[in-house]
């Protein structure tokens, strides 16, 4: 029956790898191409051999001082701070929204509100009010995943079927069984969404934050290196910053398709 | 203890947009099932069979009128009144196996026998292998074969079913026809039985009711009077292709007069 999908996922995956393989190996090429055909300056873009020197340089002496993971870690701790932080205040905040329909509606003018402003916005606020520390810093990363999440959950509980409630009832479920055991399930891919929306935006906003006067962390290297005029730097920070968002996305899909393949997708 | 009273029941719906209409679904139905008796319901669609099994369900309240099971006014679903959907009511992140365990294991039966009993009900509906599967992995019959061993495994005083088979094939209908005679020998539940396909009420049912097309009244009481146990074999019977005749033709006077039916229109004389 279905058992017939999983060997066609799996080569479907292995051919995806191949042509991802294939675009990344074309833009390194192309970029080594450009930068040595056309004599480009290192001030403008530095070529993938300058970039592989200056990864030595970087591994051995670090940035400013500090150890390279130094930077690395203290980007990714704020993040991770700012992010647990907001989506275990979300969830419960969003499943009450969607499971009281005025929970939903004393909250739903606020937090749809915020939604469409960019969270760098108030990164003049946040120095005002809690300075230039790392609370401010994580306070943004903060209120950003909580407003990704809480909305996302309200929808998954919104969007539980009638009929498994129903089911539930039927069943003879208390009203606490049919929200742990029916309605929480049901809501967990949307909750998931929101759980992804908010990593990825977490990780996108830690840099904005550590430009917040920063002392270390992957937003500092690039706002420094700028400063100084050390491209190749910046381009480092911005490598470092891509690579671990990927990998960020490819942990997090990996979790979903573990515990949520029950969606059949 | 499965003894279903109806009176005077009416259910108005608000539809919807503007709330000065509203639909009428049904009109001052009366109806009885006795203890342990299988009722088929049958009429035209949209004439509010659903409606009436939901509220004997307790999903929805009537607007008048009251329904009794047992003697105890209707006021909530509860699992002495176990619904079969139309559609495979399933939770999609259990197996087939928990799926099935899952009413008995949540009001506190012993987790073996609630194990035996859906391995039991596996087994009565031909899914013995397929206990760890998922849902979204079974085919659309299978996934209500699990539907109604979920609803089984609660041997329920009454068992409302909503049109369950209507999504079978044809041979997995004849069969879980037969098997629902079957189970009904088992444990005797009150069974109300709604369904679209005339051959199947007759089969399965002690009684019939026919519905009016909307607003839903009972139209006729029949009784079919065959013993169970009952074969596939008794419906080439005179007897019962008599009953299904008057059956169909009740049916038939409740379509829409042929003056306010669709029809195809003629060619356009040139």
């Amino acid at each position: 029956m279905a058992v017939v999908t999983r060997p066609l996922r799996r080569s479907w995956i292995s051919h995806d790898l191949v042509v991802s393989t294939v675009t990344v190996v074309t833009i390194i090429t192309a970029w080594t191409v450009v930068t040595t055909v056309f004599r480009v300056s290192p001030l403008i873009l530095p070529s993938p051999r300058a970039m592989g020197d200056e990864l030595g340089t970087l591994l051995a002496v670090g940035y400013a001082g500090k150890p390279l993971y130094v930077h690395v870690v203290a980007s990714i701790l704020r993040s991770l701070t700012g992010l647990l932080a907001g989506i275990a205040l979300a969830i419960p905040i969003g499943l009450a929204m969607g499971y009281h329909r005025t929970v939903s509606a004393a909250l739903v003018p606020v937090f749809g509100f915020f939604r469409p402003i960019p969270p760098i916005a108030f990164i003049p606020l946040m120095i005002l009010w809690f300075g230039i520390g790392e609370l401010s810093k994580i306070l943004l990363i903060f209120a950003a995943s909580f407003n990704y999440t809480v909305l996302n959950s309200a929808a998954g509980m919104r969007a539980v079927p009638e009929q498994l409630i129903r089911k539930g009832r039927n069943l003879g479920l208390t009203r606490r069984q049919l929200f742990t055991s029916v309605m929480l399930p049901a809501a967990m891919p949307h909750i998931f969404t929101g759980v992804k929306t908010s990593t990825a935006v977490s990780w996108a906003i830690v840099v904005a934050a550590e430009l917040i006067a920063a002392q270390e962390g992957l937003g500092f290297i690039i706002q420094d290196a700028g400063t100084f005029f050390r491209i190749t730097d910046v381009f480092f920070g911005i490598l470092i910053i891509g690579l671990i968002g990927i990998s960020l996305e490819l942990v997090i899909s990996l979790i979903e398709r573990r515990t949520l393949h029950w969606q059949g997708k | 203890m499965g003894k279903i009273v109806v009176r005077d029941v009416s259910k108005t719906f608000a539809s919807g947009g503007r709330q000065d209409t509203t639909v009428q679904a049904l009109d001052k139905v009366n109806l009885e099932i006795g203890d342990q008796e299988i009722v088929c319901l049958v009429g035209p669609s949209g004439c509010g069979k659903s409606t009436l099994l939901n509220m004997l369900a307790g999903f929805e309240a009537p607007t008048t009128g009251d329904i009794r099971v047992g003697d105890v006014e209707v006021r909530d679903a509860g699992p002495d009144r176990i619904v079969v959907f139309q559609t495979p009511a399933l939770f999609p992140w259990m197996t087939v196996r928990d799926n099935i365990a899952f009413g008995p294991r949540k009001r506190g039966v012993p987790e073996r026998r609630c194990v035996e009993d859906a391995v039991r009900y596996m087994h009565a509906m031909e899914l013995d292998d397929f206990g760890g599967h998922y849902p979204y992995q079974l085919s659309g019959g299978m996934r209500q074969r699990v539907q109604i061993a979920s609803a089984l495994v609660n041997r329920p005083d009454v068992l409302l079913m909503d049109e369950p088979f209507v999504a079978l094939d044809f041979q997995t209908r004849l069969g879980m026809q037969e098997l629902l005679l079957q189970i009904w020998d088992e444990f005797h539940p009150t069974i109300l039985f709604i369904t679209h396909d005339v051959e199947e009420a007759v089969f399965l049912a002690d009684r019939l009711y026919v519905m009016t097309r909307r607003p839903g009244r009972i139209k006729e009481e029949i009784a079919v009077p065959f013993a169970k146990p009952r074969t596939f074999g008794i419906v080439t019977t005179p007897s019962f292709v008599a009953i299904k005749e008057r059956v169909l033709h009740l049916i038939r006077e409740e379509l829409a007069p042929a003056g306010r039916r669709g029809s195809i229109p003629g060619r356009i004389p040139s």
